[in-house]
């Protein structure tokens, strides 16, 4: 990542407060340092399947690293990112017991050479994604990376509202951006543009590609159009033109020309300076916050001793005054605090929201599926179909729960800060709401296999029948005095045997349909139990980390308060030589951090910098 | 009857299924509507077979329509366009008569420009429209009547709603088309689910029957390398081994629509152009064709000696672009390929547009799939139709109508072989590959005629075929009375053993 210049500030302001020995501050830098060596810019490549996702990551990074073909898709997202040298590898979640942290979650990871990564990801050698690889990863030193931008090509889709559309919107939340790739051969249809929809809802930045304009003649009327579809539902996404055919060649060809026609320096630009350069300016606007806020707790106690000093007969004013401060910041770390209350509150509240949202779904996709078992007759026929379309209806009902968490959450979040900030500077901590695949750890359904109503089954219980038929009538004739089997009881019994077998039909119809019922039921259940697992423990790291968060801040507030105080207290009991040293003392390491926090400023663009002196708010948006 | 070598009495069929209309319109005739309705499915059973093209949004239906009719009388554009379901029947004169939901049948004006026909709806909205017609004087809709309808999964879901109702109407009335010809780009879930929803109709249950899936606009695979339409065949081959599709549909040919609607209708001044474009060097034609954008640019820097003259009197590069439109990247491509590699007439030129399209390939499918069978499929919708009415109105008196319904859907054999065909493609009953292959065959799976049913050559002498058609019986028999076959499969073979019977029999009356 080149945040160089932040890095940098960082260090400096490290070594500036090392002299005061608050190591609590000093973690709280020591932890923005890392962010920022750490942060990674991820944009999602989305779209229908055949629109040229593949040919588009390939053109961006300037190398065939994804699969194209004409006919086969891709089965398995693939990571591009920076490496130094090129590098590939196939990474595998094992099944595990889900963990609370999913870093921990254990994932097995082979390296490939680079050229035969293909084979693995594309329908061609792993159909259907048979060998259940998670992910790809590609490490490629291209200076289009830098920055930390990460490139995630999705495998097709298929029907945006499909199962894999499901997996693709689960993975939204924690993208930084998304690209929905669409070719110029037709404008957008409905489900791409309630894809769109969606995830403007839970991503900062959308953008639309217009692929294969070399191709269409008439790109720029579908371009138009799209652009209209999109302001009609009011969704503000960029929209860029490219065609990776035309990049390609000009990779080949060396022509400068045909790659300004290949439209790619537009998306560059795009990804460079919006995605990363936002991402970028957001790490800089929370590193210099962090600073900023941490010097002033040096400086408050500092000026607050200065007073004190200047001035011994006010001290007491100046004593009282943190006294009382320090008393409300130790009221912030109570449990009784209002931040607190909205916190456990909320959470609580959204717990439950979201588990009678998923309940709520789950139910009515188990009461059509239910009514269709019943007016399908023998569900053995239609069971394919129905399955799928359970998974399909799960798969969706799942992300869109997911989706709806994810922005309650935010919004939650945002509210604690607000009521903390009421005392505070309102800074939200980064939030973790990714959630593992929720839909992969489920088994898939299985229904028993019907026992086959052959032939013999159908001899043996229409036997049965007939035989109790016959012994009925038999017994009639005994009782009127005739033999055991006479011509009547035979036929009656033939009568009373193709009565059964059409019961017995029947009854096997509907136990097959209780049987499916059943499955229906318990694949629900089943992913109804995983997914509200992994809501409940994301809104738990959630509370955790907003916690946490806000905790630590009272208390370095309080022992910065404290520290003035105790200051304060010592400068009234010191002599006037000693005054005027502490006095010249205080001035310079006040210039000191004067400094400091001028060079940390420089860090924000003009325009940021008014901001951040007027308002001192910096609303970092969990990503 | 259309084929003079077909199997069973189909005449005698659609006889039966006439009588019985007859006699259901006699039954209803205290119903005026019903009456009426039944009297119009009557006559429908002299009409042209009715053949819907459906499917999503821009897969290139109305190009597939003036491709098939060779005339450019569907209208065409790079935006969603056909917004009415639109009829194009075979007529003495041009006529286009517009029929509301409420109201008088309104004719609108003829126009044509540029060859293309305009339909001006004279500002009535769409939505206050059942159908357009559209009289043509064609000989290829004289077979066939044709109809477009709007793309499925639009931007408009009221549009949407209307192929639907159109095609598989909520209410359980028969569907007015007899056949459909099913555009896809790519195999989408949505595609399986229209076609399996198209499938599920009641009498006859045979299901695959009437429909045949066409991979359309096959020449922009690969970004329109001039080898697309390889990459298409393969496609749809897989396509075809898809046990999905294979169940839902006859077959699955790629078609390159634009491709075959222009070489249809290629014009002189067409091939003058591309004439001239394919004599100028080649590292610059190339240059040109890369893209959309580069052959546009009239002052294009790269290639300052190539002039495409304008084909109308138009400013700039209109030429180019009305040539583009025409041909599209691809067919830009291969035009100036086969002009160099000496095709050096309009007609040839034409011919091997057409015959790498695809489109006699379709054309062949749905001569042997739809047209040889027309009768049969006039007989089934008719029947379906009878049979919604039966169902929605049950008096004392339409039993016995119910009854012979019945008799004339499990008594005839052409029926007894579509449903084992539809059978035999959705995987209901298990055969070895080669077997099951020999009884599609046998059953008329590829075409009614004698020599295609027995896998012989056409033009085999009579005896050969009389020895081929023996030997299938007895191994047919043979089969059926296999005691380890299982009961569904002595069926099976039973219905091809009586389609043997039935060739043998034809053989033995013909000579």
């Amino acid at each position: 990542m080149t945040q160089a210049a932040p890095v940098k500030a960082v260090d400096l302001a490290l070594a500036t407060i090392a002299q005061y020995g608050r190591s609590d501050l000093e973690d709280r830098l020591r932890q923005a340092r890392a962010r920022l060596l750490d942060e990674q810019v991820r944009v999602l490549v989305v779209g229908e399947f055949k629109q040229g996702k593949s040919l588009l990551v390939n053109g961006l990074v300037r190398a065939p690293v994804c699969a194209v073909h004409d006919d086969m898709a891709t089965s398995v997202p693939t990571v591009v990112h920076y490496a130094d040298t090129p590098v590939a590898a196939l990474v595998r979640l094992l099944d595990t017991e889900s963990d609370d942290d999913l870093s921990r979650r254990r994932t097995e990871r082979i390296e490939v050479p680079i050229d035969e990564l293909a084979k693995h990801i594309s329908e061609n050698g792993n159909p259907a994604n048979r060998e259940r690889w998670s992910y790809a990863e590609v490490g490629l030193p291209r200076r289009v990376l830098t920055g930390g931008l990460e490139l995630v090509d999705t495998p097709g889709v298929g029907g945006l509202n499909s199962v894999h559309g499901a997996a693709t919107m689960a993975m939204l939340p924690s993208a930084d951006a998304v690209l929905l790739v669409s070719d110029a051969s037709q404008e957008y249809t409905r489900p791409e543009l309630e894809f769109l929809r969606q995830a403007t809802k839970v991503c900062p930045n959308v953008a639309c590609v217009l692929t294969k304009i070399d191709l269409y003649p008439e790109w720029r009327r579908i371009a138009e159009l799209d652009r209209a579809h999109l302001a009609a539902v009011n969704i503000d996404a960029e929209l860029m033109s490219v065609s990776s055919t035309l990049r390609v060649e000009s990779i080949r060809t060396q022509d400068a020309d045909l790659d300004a026609e290949s439209g790619f320096s537009a998306l560059i630009g795009y990804l460079r300076e919006y995605v990363v350069g936002r991402a970028d300016l957001l790490a800089r606007r929370s590193t210099v916050h962090d600073v900023l806020v941490v010097t002033d707790q040096f400086a408050g106690g500092l000026r607050a001793e200065q007073a004190a000093q200047l001035d011994p007969d006010s001290a007491q004013g100046v004593i009282r005054q943190l006294t009382e401060a320090q008393q409300r910041s130790a009221a912030l770390k109570e449990r009784s605090a209002r931040w607190q209350h909205t916190l456990s509150d909320g959470v609580a509240d959204l717990n439950a929201d979201i588990d009678y949202d998923l309940s709520d779904r789950m139910r009515e996709i188990v009461r059509q599926s239910e009514e269709e078992v019943d007016r399908g007759g023998d569900p053995k026929k239609t069971w394919d179909q129905l399955s799928t379309w359970v998974e399909q209806e799960v798969a969706s009902a799942t992300s869109a729960n997911l989706v709806w968490a994810t922005q309650r959450a935010r919004w939650l979040a945002t509210r604690v800060a607000d009521h903390f900030s009421e005392e505070q500077n309102r800074l939200l901590p980064k939030l973790r709401t990714d959630v593992a695949d929720v839909l992969g750890s489920v088994r898939a359904m299985q229904l028993r296999q019907g026992e086959p109503y052959g032939i013999a089954q159908k001899a043996l219980s229409g036997l049965r029948g007939s035989y109790v038929g016959v012994l009925m009538f038999g017994m009639l004739g005994t009782l009127v005095g005739l033999s055991l089997i006479n011509p009547f009881s035979v036929g009656a019994g033939l009568l009373l045997g193709g009565k059964t077998i059409t019961d017995e039909r029947r009854r096997i119809v509907s136990r097959r349909q209780h049987e499916v019922k059943a499955a229906v039921r318990r694949y629900v259940d089943d992913v109804k139990f995983q997914a509200s697992k992994e809501s409940r423990d994301m809104l738990r790291r959630v509370q955790r980390d907003l916690r946490d968060h806000f905790t630590a801040q009272a208390e370095e507030m309080n022992r910065s308060l404290g520290d003035s105080l105790r200051a304060a207290e010592r400068s009234v009991k010191t002599s006037k030589g000693d005054r005027e040293r502490r006095l010249v003392e205080i001035k310079s390491e006040l210039e000191r951090l004067e400094t400091l926090q001028q060079k940390v400023r420089t860090l924000l663009p003009q325009e940021n910098q008014r901001q951040e002196n007027s308002t001192r708010a910096i609303p970092e948006q969990g990503r | 009857m259309s084929g003079p070598v077909q199997v069973g009495g189909q005449r005698s069929l659609s006889v039966t299924v006439r009588g019985v209309l007859r006699r259901a319109v006699d039954v209803y005739r205290d119903q005026p509507q019903t009456a009426q309705w039944l009297r119009h499915q009557l006559d429908r059973l002299d009409e042209p077979l009715r053949v819907a093209i459906a499917g999503k949004v821009k897969a290139g239906k109305s190009t597939l329509l003036n491709a098939l009719v060779g005339e450019r009388i569907a209208p065409t554009d790079a935006g969603e366009c056909t917004r009415v379901v639109t009829w194009y029947c075979d007529g003495p004169s041009p006529k286009i008569v517009m029929h509301p939901r409420e109201g008088p049948l309104t004719p609108l004006p003829v126009n044509r420009q540029d060859g293309a026909l305009i339909i001006d709806l004279q500002g009535t909205p769409t939505e206050a429209l059942n159908r357009l017609v559209v009289h043509w004087p064609s000989q290829s809709l004289r077979t066939a009547t044709l109809i477009d309808t709007p793309g499925i999964a639009s931007m408009s879901t009221e549009i949407s709603r209307r192929t639907l109702a159109f095609l598989t109407p909520e209410d359980d009335s028969p569907t007015e088309a007899d056949a459909v010809i099913y555009l896809m780009r790519h195999l989408h879930a949505t595609d399986a689910e229209f076609l399996e929803s198209f499938r599920d109709q009641g009498v006859g249950r045979a299901s695959s029957v009437n429909t045949i899936a066409v991979l359309s606009r096959a020449d922009e695979i690969g970004g329109g390398r001039v080898d697309a339409m390889f990459s298409a065949k393969t496609i749809a081959q897989r396509y075809r081994k898809d046990p999905t599709l294979r169940g839902l549909c006859q077959g699955v040919v790629p078609v390159a629509g634009l491709l075959a609607q222009t070489g249809r209708t290629l014009r002189q001044a067409e091939f003058d152009a591309l004439t001239e474009l394919s004599r100028a060097p080649r590292e610059e034609v190339d240059g040109l064709l890369l893209s959309t954008d580069r052959f546009l640019r009239a002052d294009c820097a790269v290639s300052p000696t190539v002039a495409v003259p304008a084909i109308h009197p138009m400013e700039g590069s209109g030429g180019r672009s009305e040539l583009l439109a025409r041909f599209g990247l691809f067919g830009l491509r291969l035009s100036v390929t086969l002009i160099r590699q000496g095709t050096d007439t309009p007609s040839a030129l034409a011919e091997e547009l057409v015959r790498r399209s695809g489109l006699d390939e379709l054309r062949q499918v749905l001569n042997t799939q739809f047209t040889e069978r027309r009768d049969l499929l006039k007989a089934r919708s008719a029947l379906l139709a009878l049979d919604s009415v039966l169902h929605g109105d049950s008096r004392a008196d339409s039993g016995p109508l119910r009854g012979e319904v019945e008799r004339i859907l499990a008594g005839a054999h052409e029926f007894a072989e579509l449903r084992l065909l539809s059978a035999l493609r959705s995987g209901a009953i298990i055969l070895p590959k080669a077997e099951l292959d020999e009884a599609e065959r046998l059953l008329g799976g590829s075409g009614g005629a004698t020599e295609v049913r027995l896998g012989q050559p056409l033009g085999s002498g009579a005896d050969e075929l009389r020895q081929a058609a023996l030997e299938a019986l007895a191994r047919w028999r043979r089969r059926a009375e296999n005691p380890f076959s299982g009961r569904a499969l002595a069926d099976a073979c039973r219905v091809v053993v009586r389609s043997c019977e039935g060739i043998v029999a034809r053989r033995a009356s013909d000579s």
